[in-house]
């Protein structure tokens, strides 16, 4: 069992990650965010755009992994680029990247919605439920293993809000947003060593959830 | 090396960044240790199908809202004072649902006025300047004379007119008889009409 799975994991889809490559776009992107931010602070109207054509995608894509909704997703992303429009001048280059910046910010906005939003999510009616409920089976329907691009993301929304938010934040910061542990230590500010515990517990979670929901081999 | 301590070393042995000593030492406890292994199975497992997911994009609308709610877009709009208060009075106007709104009844209204009362034929002659002008001009004209016969005919306007013709006739009746009885001596009704041979009746 130990040797199959060992088997599967050295000689399994995924693919090493190349860091000389990924080290180059990530200095050219910082040198970029800088210069945008500097540009901004000094009243820059189309920095103000240029930042945020740039960075919709990543804040989007967090808040929507995060809630698992798109409009409150939408709330959200507008909500954070506001927070960065009134506390830009809090932002310290020589303290880390612009990226994990407003990562943290997002992140910590996605706690507060969390909190708020808990009585609400408890109250749920079982018609909201529903559509949850009739994806899930639809999803133990299909072949084994055949799922890819949009339906996967769809059954991979599903299984992540299955998660605690301890462990969904860490699995969307590194595997859908692609980020470094020490970033994602920067942002959650706990030990990089929590955030891979956290992180092994979190994919380990999903591929059960996963593997429930017959999506998974 | 204990579990715990290979708990960390997961993450980059599923990740593939790992050196090659310490790969053999995960490989080797995990050879050994099947719960270890069955965390990085799992591990790999959900690396490999969220690899296969596609991206979120976000909607096109989002970018729109972004870029003209902005907050640098309201501070700009709020600074010019003339600009910011037509955009918010025409902003439930230019609201996209309603001038579409607004644009299917102008089509409905127009489609229903072709088939009630069909429009005239337009001639290149109908286009000469003159033929506008005097067309314009016209229409200007028995605009205007309608205008004018609207408002008076308004009933409080009528009434005001007179109220105001009144009041004149009264001032100049004040005026007048003190101008009169000055020069004669004596007062004169006005009122009265005159009758004939009184005086002469009062003088015998």
């Amino acid at each position: 069992m130990a040797a199959a799975a060992l088997a599967m994991v050295s000689g399994g889809p995924f693919q090493e990650r190349t860091d000389s490559g990924r080290r180059y776009w990530v200095k050219q992107s910082l040198d970029l965010d800088h210069s945008l931010v500097e540009r901004c602070l000094s009243g820059d109207e189309a920095a103000w755009e240029d930042l945020i054509r740039t960075h919709t995608r990543r804040v989007y894509g967090l808040c929507y992994r995060f809630t698992g909704k798109d409009s409150e997703s939408q709330e959200l992303t507008q909500e954070v680029f506001l927070r960065v429009y009134r506390t830009l001048r809090t932002f310290r280059a020589t303290e880390g990247a612009f990226t994990t910046w407003l990562a943290r910010l997002t992140r910590n906005l996605l706690i507060d919605n969390y909190r708020r939003t808990r009585q609400e999510r408890l109250t749920d009616s079982i018609e909201e439920q529903l559509p949850r409920i009739e994806e899930s089976v639809s999803a133990e329907s299909r072949p084994e293993g055949m799922v890819a691009g949009r339906e996967a993301s769809e059954v991979l929304q599903a299984g992540l809000q299955k998660l605690s938010p301890e462990l969904r934040e860490a699995v969307i910061l590194r595997d859908l947003q692609d980020m470094e542990y020490r970033e994602i230590a920067e942002i959650l500010r706990i030990p990089e060593g929590t955030v891979k515990s956290r992180l092994n517990r979190g994919r380990a979670e999903l591929a059960r959830v996963l593997r429930r929901q017959k999506v998974l081999v | 090396m204990t579990c715990a301590e290979l708990e960390i070393l997961i993450c980059d042995y599923v990740d593939g960044t790992l050196g090659p000593d310490a790969r053999t030492t995960v490989e080797q406890h995990l050879a050994g240790c099947r719960n270890c292994a069955e965390l990085a199975r799992d591990a790999a497992a959900a690396v490999a199908f969220m690899e296969r997911a596609a991206d979120v994009e976000p909607p096109p609308e989002l970018m729109t809202r972004l870029l003209f709610h902005a907050p640098w877009v309201n501070a700009k709009s709020a600074a010019s004072g003339v600009k910011h208060w037509f955009r918010k009075v025409l902003h439930p106007i230019l609201q996209p649902r309603f001038a579409m709104g607004m644009a299917m009844t102008i089509l409905s209204f127009a489609m229903l006025a072709r088939w009630v009362a069909p429009a005239r034929q337009l001639r290149p002659s109908d286009l000469a300047p003159a033929q506008v002008w005097a067309g314009l001009e016209d229409r200007v004209y028995r605009g205007w004379q309608r205008t004018v016969k609207f408002y008076e005919s308004l009933k409080v306007v009528y009434q005001i007119q007179s109220k105001l013709r009144d009041w004149q006739q009264q001032q100049e009746e004040e005026t007048k008889p003190a101008a009169e009885t000055q020069k004669s001596g004596r007062r004169t009704d006005t009122h009265r009409l005159p009758v004939k041979g009184t005086e002469e009746q009062k003088s015998h």
